[in-house]
């Protein structure tokens, strides 16, 4: 199997959960840095990280944050990188990054039990849904400290797996079965839209796995989850969500994927193909990975553009904010890749 | 096996496996891991079970009753997990050069390689049944998919040819830096070239002196080899003033000759120092024998089609060719070395090691043999120089057993054993080295590498054994290697990509493996799910599901516990488990703290049939809704259809009986609604035949209460009495 030479493919020693670009604001000399949640085993209590690297030299972390167990959410921000455990805490790295400063709100009673899958960062804020049914937003305390207010507590009667803010006021979350919830904190604090996915047709429910919104269009949720299921969801037209992608949809087209699709990104690099409409009702071209090792580029009534077909899972990925032909993702056999698009790889695509 | 609990000095106590098989010859001694239980002797029973990968689950409990049950604060029992991956662990040699992140790495990338070829022999066997030409299968080309996958294979272990770095090569090198080779990669090539390419076949000599070109570092670790000569002479090489007075020069550049290593004997040639400048005229005849060895060397001929960048020799794709160039490139050896320079040159030393250099073009036994170290080298030098046309395993055996004659080896390391297994065309001899020396990884990849064009191989490999269990050979050692990856927490995905093809067992293993990962994580259920997926077993996936839903619901997840009784179908469970929400919501749900439930309402999704007794909960709600607006805005239309929720729900049989004195009871002010009464003659028949039925239940034991005021059953059968009158009055 020979790569293109516009994907590398970086061995680690560990299993990768997730991947970020670092904001390449923080100028380090040795060019854009990457953050990754590796977890081995055979370390025992000191299993799990976050391991911080310059692209590159992955084999030497410029920075490691030991986590008490296994990464399962994990955002940069301007100010801070967080990362949330299936132990249910949170840790947040002042952009420093250095790993003395880094906070953390322990998991427990006082917090979330088990996983937080959902975490974002709103500005000030980082928003934290897990499965254990609770919503915190976490700020700071004006002290250094770091202060997690509930807002929901839904008792184990849901659990969530995703959260995006959307604005400063408002967010979504997504769960399992329980389709997408929109939050709006002036409404004091709780669901004021929700949105049961499109599952239903041939199986029976499904699950959230990731939401991403554009900050150019606030009213539209783009989620992924179960089934290969890509769907986006206009808070103008809650009932309707439209379909991206998925099995079981009435459509011709083939499915870009039948496996759980793990994350989502609305895709800055790839062109609508209608420049025209693209101010109209058109959804903007996202980015997909899934467990069967695809990542792609869907958009609505077109035929999706796949970008990597793997023989492993693609558990994470994440687009350089920067530089968006870059994609840089995690593969489940204890790799990371590196993805460039280029501009004249994208004409040669057209010609052929 | 037995664990004999034993009284330990330091507190903690220790459980000592012990073996009852006193006639064994000499017993190693029995591996001891102290276990930290903290269960306070006397140990009365030690429970011992396998947990994911290769945790072993310890459990140690104290006799029940015994003394110690007044202070309670002693723990009766407890379970402990112990690793036994850091003990040493098969003790193939492979597994000391290779770490083993780099290890799972290979193990890793053989994946998609070794699913392509199988798919292929699927494709093919499936081809040649839908022919009905079984008798004569396609396989011509069968070769060539193998070798494919071997160089694929082979990539992986690393390419011995690659520089490790750019960097500036010091002229006075004499071996390049390179990627150190592995044994595991020297293995698989040999193994490559003897089996499966088959291109090859007619210059395999050449093949097996590039091999040792490549390998010959590894062949002994402290004996002398060509490689360790050099080597050596390479660090002596910097403190030399007049390299051409030193004997290692000219031991190294003989013994770089008769294993052929061209491009090396060159490059030291022009070291000598009749090249330097300022001694070019009184050394003039002397330097012009130096380039002349130098020609020639670098002149041989070679019976290969093609050479590599950078080595040297020319090369002759036909043998009549070959004949005719290394007929003339002897004349030009033997003309030279009887040529009458040889007088003129001054430097002893330069005189004898230049004989040397063209005694051993010249084939000249006694010098080959003095020159060469271990008995490859001997083997391949007599391929070079003397034998050039060597073919067939029968000859290359006989003359490989000379060679050991002449040079025995003290160790024997896995790759000689290997290549005497090969040459003695011994398919057995060659599996028993490879599971010996390179552990489980290479015998399974390698098992194509045998049968690709082998039949003996394939039948010995492929026959179903009854001592095996009915299973192959080939089959065994893939299990084996399924159940080393499984061991893993992070390999063990790829096993289910080798159990699925193994025919007999496979399946079975891939069932129990998938049902023994852990399900506390979500994400990591999908992924089992997935492998279940593709390999179609639902049922495997339903069980896992339950098995998740279970453990959602016992920690208290109640959405995640009926979202995969849900996926599962499971009705029974999800009926069961609503009689356990009933319960909570006869105490805690009154009035608006139905917002907790909307989730799981969410959940449970508009297609209430699904939820199995769940849909009640969907039924109860709108009821709770509308009774709260009929209650609150006085309104006829919602009271109206607060009545209807009320009748739908008493008369559909899933309703919980323990619920309907609270419906009832609820609905005492909707029944004495004014003016008209909202439930007619029937309806509230119907209500009244509920209410004495349950009357009757109430003197059964199982009645549960409902906490609710004891006049309640009299408050609501007043209610209905009343409306029941109304009712018929109202009744044209």
């Amino acid at each position: 199997m020979a790569d293109s030479p516009l994907f590398r493919r970086h061995p680690l020693t560990s299993s990768v959960d997730l991947v970020r670009w670092l904001p390449s604001s923080t100028a380090s000399p040795s060019g854009r840095l990457l953050a990754a949640a590796v977890h081995d085993p055979s370390l025992g209590s000191a299993a799990s990280s976050i391991h911080l690297f310059p692209l590159s030299d992955t084999t030497s972390p410029l920075a490691s944050l030991p986590l008490p167990s296994r990464a399962t959410a994990l955002r940069s921000s301007p100010a801070a990188l967080a990362a949330a455990t299936s132990s249910g805490s949170l840790h947040l790295l002042p952009s420093s990054f250095e790993c003395d400063a880094a906070v953390a709100v322990p998991g427990g009673a006082g917090f979330h039990v088990g996983p937080v899958r959902g975490l974002d960062c709103g500005g000030e804020e980082w928003v934290t849904a897990g499965e254990d049914g609770r919503v915190h937003v976490v700020g700071g305390g004006g002290d250094g400290r770091v202060v997690a207010r509930r807002v929901w507590d839904g008792k184990g009667m849901s659990g969530y797996e995703a959260a995006r803010w959307a604005s400063p006021a408002e967010f979504a979350t997504g769960g399992a079965g329980c389709g997408v919830q929109w939050w709006d904190r002036r409404k004091g604090d709780g669901v004021v839209a929700q949105c049961s996915g499109i599952w239903g047709r041939g199986i029976v429910t499904g699950m959230v796995h990731s939401i991403d919104i554009n900050p150019s269009r606030k009213h539209i949720c783009v989620v992924g989850g179960s089934s290969g299921t890509i769907f986006a969801w206009d808070l103008r037209w809650p009932q309707q969500p439209i379909p991206l992608s998925g099995v079981g949809l009435n459509g011709t087209t083939e499915p870009v994927c039948e496996s759980e699709v793990w994350e989502v990104l609305f895709d800055p690099y790839t062109q609508s193909s209608d420049i025209i409409t693209s101010a109209s009702s058109k959804i903007l071209p996202v980015m997909m990975c899934s467990e069967d090792g695809i990542l792609a580029v869907v958009e609505q009534d077109e035929r999706p553009l796949e970008l990597l077909a793997e023989a492993c899972a693609i558990n994470s990925f994440d687009i350089d904010p920067q530089n968006p032909s870059d994609v840089v993702c995690a593969l489940e056999w204890e790799s990371i890749g590196v993805l460039s698009r280029g501009r004249d790889t994208m004409a040669e695509d057209d010609n052929c | 096996m037995p664990g004999m609990p034993t009284d330990g000095g330091g507190g903690g106590g220790a459980i000592v496996p012990f073996r009852g098989e006193p006639d064994q010859g000499t017993p190693s001694p029995p591996a001891v891991r102290p276990i930290r239980h903290g269960v306070a002797p006397p140990i009365f029973r030690v429970y011992i079970s396998w947990s994911s990968g290769n945790l072993l689950q310890v459990a140690c409990l104290r006799p029940p009753n015994s003394e110690g049950r007044g202070r309670s604060e002693e723990v009766a029992g407890s379970v402990v997990e112990v690793n036994l991956s850091c003990g040493g662990s098969g003790g193939a040699e492979v597994e000391e050069e290779i770490d083993e992140a780099e290890m799972r790495r290979i193990e890793y990338g053989s994946v998609p390689a070794f699913a392509l070829l199988q798919s292929r022999k699927n494709a093919l066997a499936d081809a040649a049944a839908m022919s009905r030409l079984s008798s004569v299968p396609d396989y011509a080309d069968w070769w060539q998919y193998v070798l494919e996958y071997s160089k694929a294979v082979g990539n992986l272990l690393g390419s011995p040819d690659s520089p490790l770095a750019f960097m500036i090569e010091d002229p006075k090198t004499i071996l390049k830096v390179r990627e150190k080779p592995t044994n595991l990669k020297a293995a698989w090539e040999l193994l490559e070239i003897f089996y499966v390419d088959k291109q090859l076949q007619s210059w395999l000599p050449e093949r097996l002196v590039d091999w040792l070109a490549d390998f010959d570092s590894l062949l002994s670790g402290t004996e002398s080899t060509v490689y360790s000569k050099l080597s050596n002479f390479q660090k002596k090489l910097i403190n030399l003033q007049i390299i051409e007075d030193d004997p290692d020069y000219w031991n190294g550049l003989s013994a770089a000759l008769s294993v052929g290593w061209l491009d090396i004997v060159v490059n030291m040639l022009r070291f000598h120092g009749s090249y330097q400048l300022d001694q070019m005229d009184n050394r003039e005849t002397e330097n012009g024998l130096v380039e002349a060895v130098a020609v020639l060397v670098s002149t041989m001929p070679r019976l290969r089609p093609n050479l590599p960048t950078g080595k040297l020799g020319q090369c002759c794709k036909t043998r009549p060719d070959f004949v005719k160039a290394w007929e003339k490139w002897r004349g030009q050896v033997t003309k030279l070395e009887c040529s009458a320079f040889w007088i003129q040159c001054g430097h002893q030393k330069t005189r004898d090691g230049l004989k040397t250099l063209l005694h051993i073009m010249m084939g000249n036994i006694k010098e080959l043999t003095a020159s060469t170290s271990h008995w490859l080298e001997l083997f391949a030098s007599h391929f070079l120089y003397i034998r050039p046309f060597t073919v067939g395993f029968e000859g290359m055996h006989h003359l490989a057993q000379k060679c050991i004659q002449l040079k025995p080896s003290s160790g024997t390391n896995g790759l000689t054993g290997l290549v005497i297994g090969v040459l003695s065309e011994n398919p057995e001899v060659v599996l028993a080295e490879c599971t010996k020396n390179f552990g489980p990884w290479l015998v399974t990849h390698a098992m194509e590498l045998l049968t690709a064009d082998n039949d003996y191989a394939d039948t010995m490999l492929h026959e179903e054994r009854p001592n095996l269990g009915g299973i192959s050979i080939d089959e065994l050692h893939r299990l084996v290697y399924a159940q080393v990856l499984c061991s893993h927490s992070l390999t063990w995905q790829i096993a289910p990509t080798y159990l699925s093809s193994c025919l007999n067992q496979g399946l079975g293993l891939l069932e129990i493996l998938l049902l023994k990962q852990p399900i506390q994580d979500n994400r990591l259920v999908l992924k089992t799910l997935e492998i279940c997926r593709l390999y179609e077993l639902d049922d495997v996936s339903t069980n896992i599901m339950k098995i998740a839903g279970i453990y959602h619901w016992k920690h208290g997840r109640k959405g995640a516990g009926v979202y995969w009784f849900q996926q599962a179908h499971d009705k029974v469970r999800l009926d069961r488990i609503a009689q356990q929400l009933f319960e909570r919501i006869g105490k805690s749900v009154t009035d608006d703290s139905f917002k907790q439930w909307e989730g799981l309402l969410e959940l449970l999704g508009p297609d209430i049939g699904s939820a199995g007794g769940l849909e009640f909960l969907h039924r109860y709600r709108d009821f709770k809704k509308s009774l709260q607006q009929a209650l609150d805005g006085r309104s006829g239309e919602a009271a109206r259809q607060t009545a209807d929720f009320l009748i739908q729900l008493m008369r559909n049989p899933s309703t919980p009986q323990r619920f309907w004195l609270p419906l009832l009871h609820d609905s005492v002010e909707l029944l004495n609604c004014k003016p008209r009464p909202l439930i007619n003659v029937a309806e509230t028949t119907l209500l009244l035949n509920k209410l004495q039925e349950l009357s009757l239940a109430k003197l059964r034991p199982d009645f549960s209460n409902n906490h609710l005021p004891s006049h309640a059953l009299s408050s609501v059968r007043l209610a209905l009495a009343s409306n029941l009158a109304r009712a018929i009055l109202e009744d044209p």
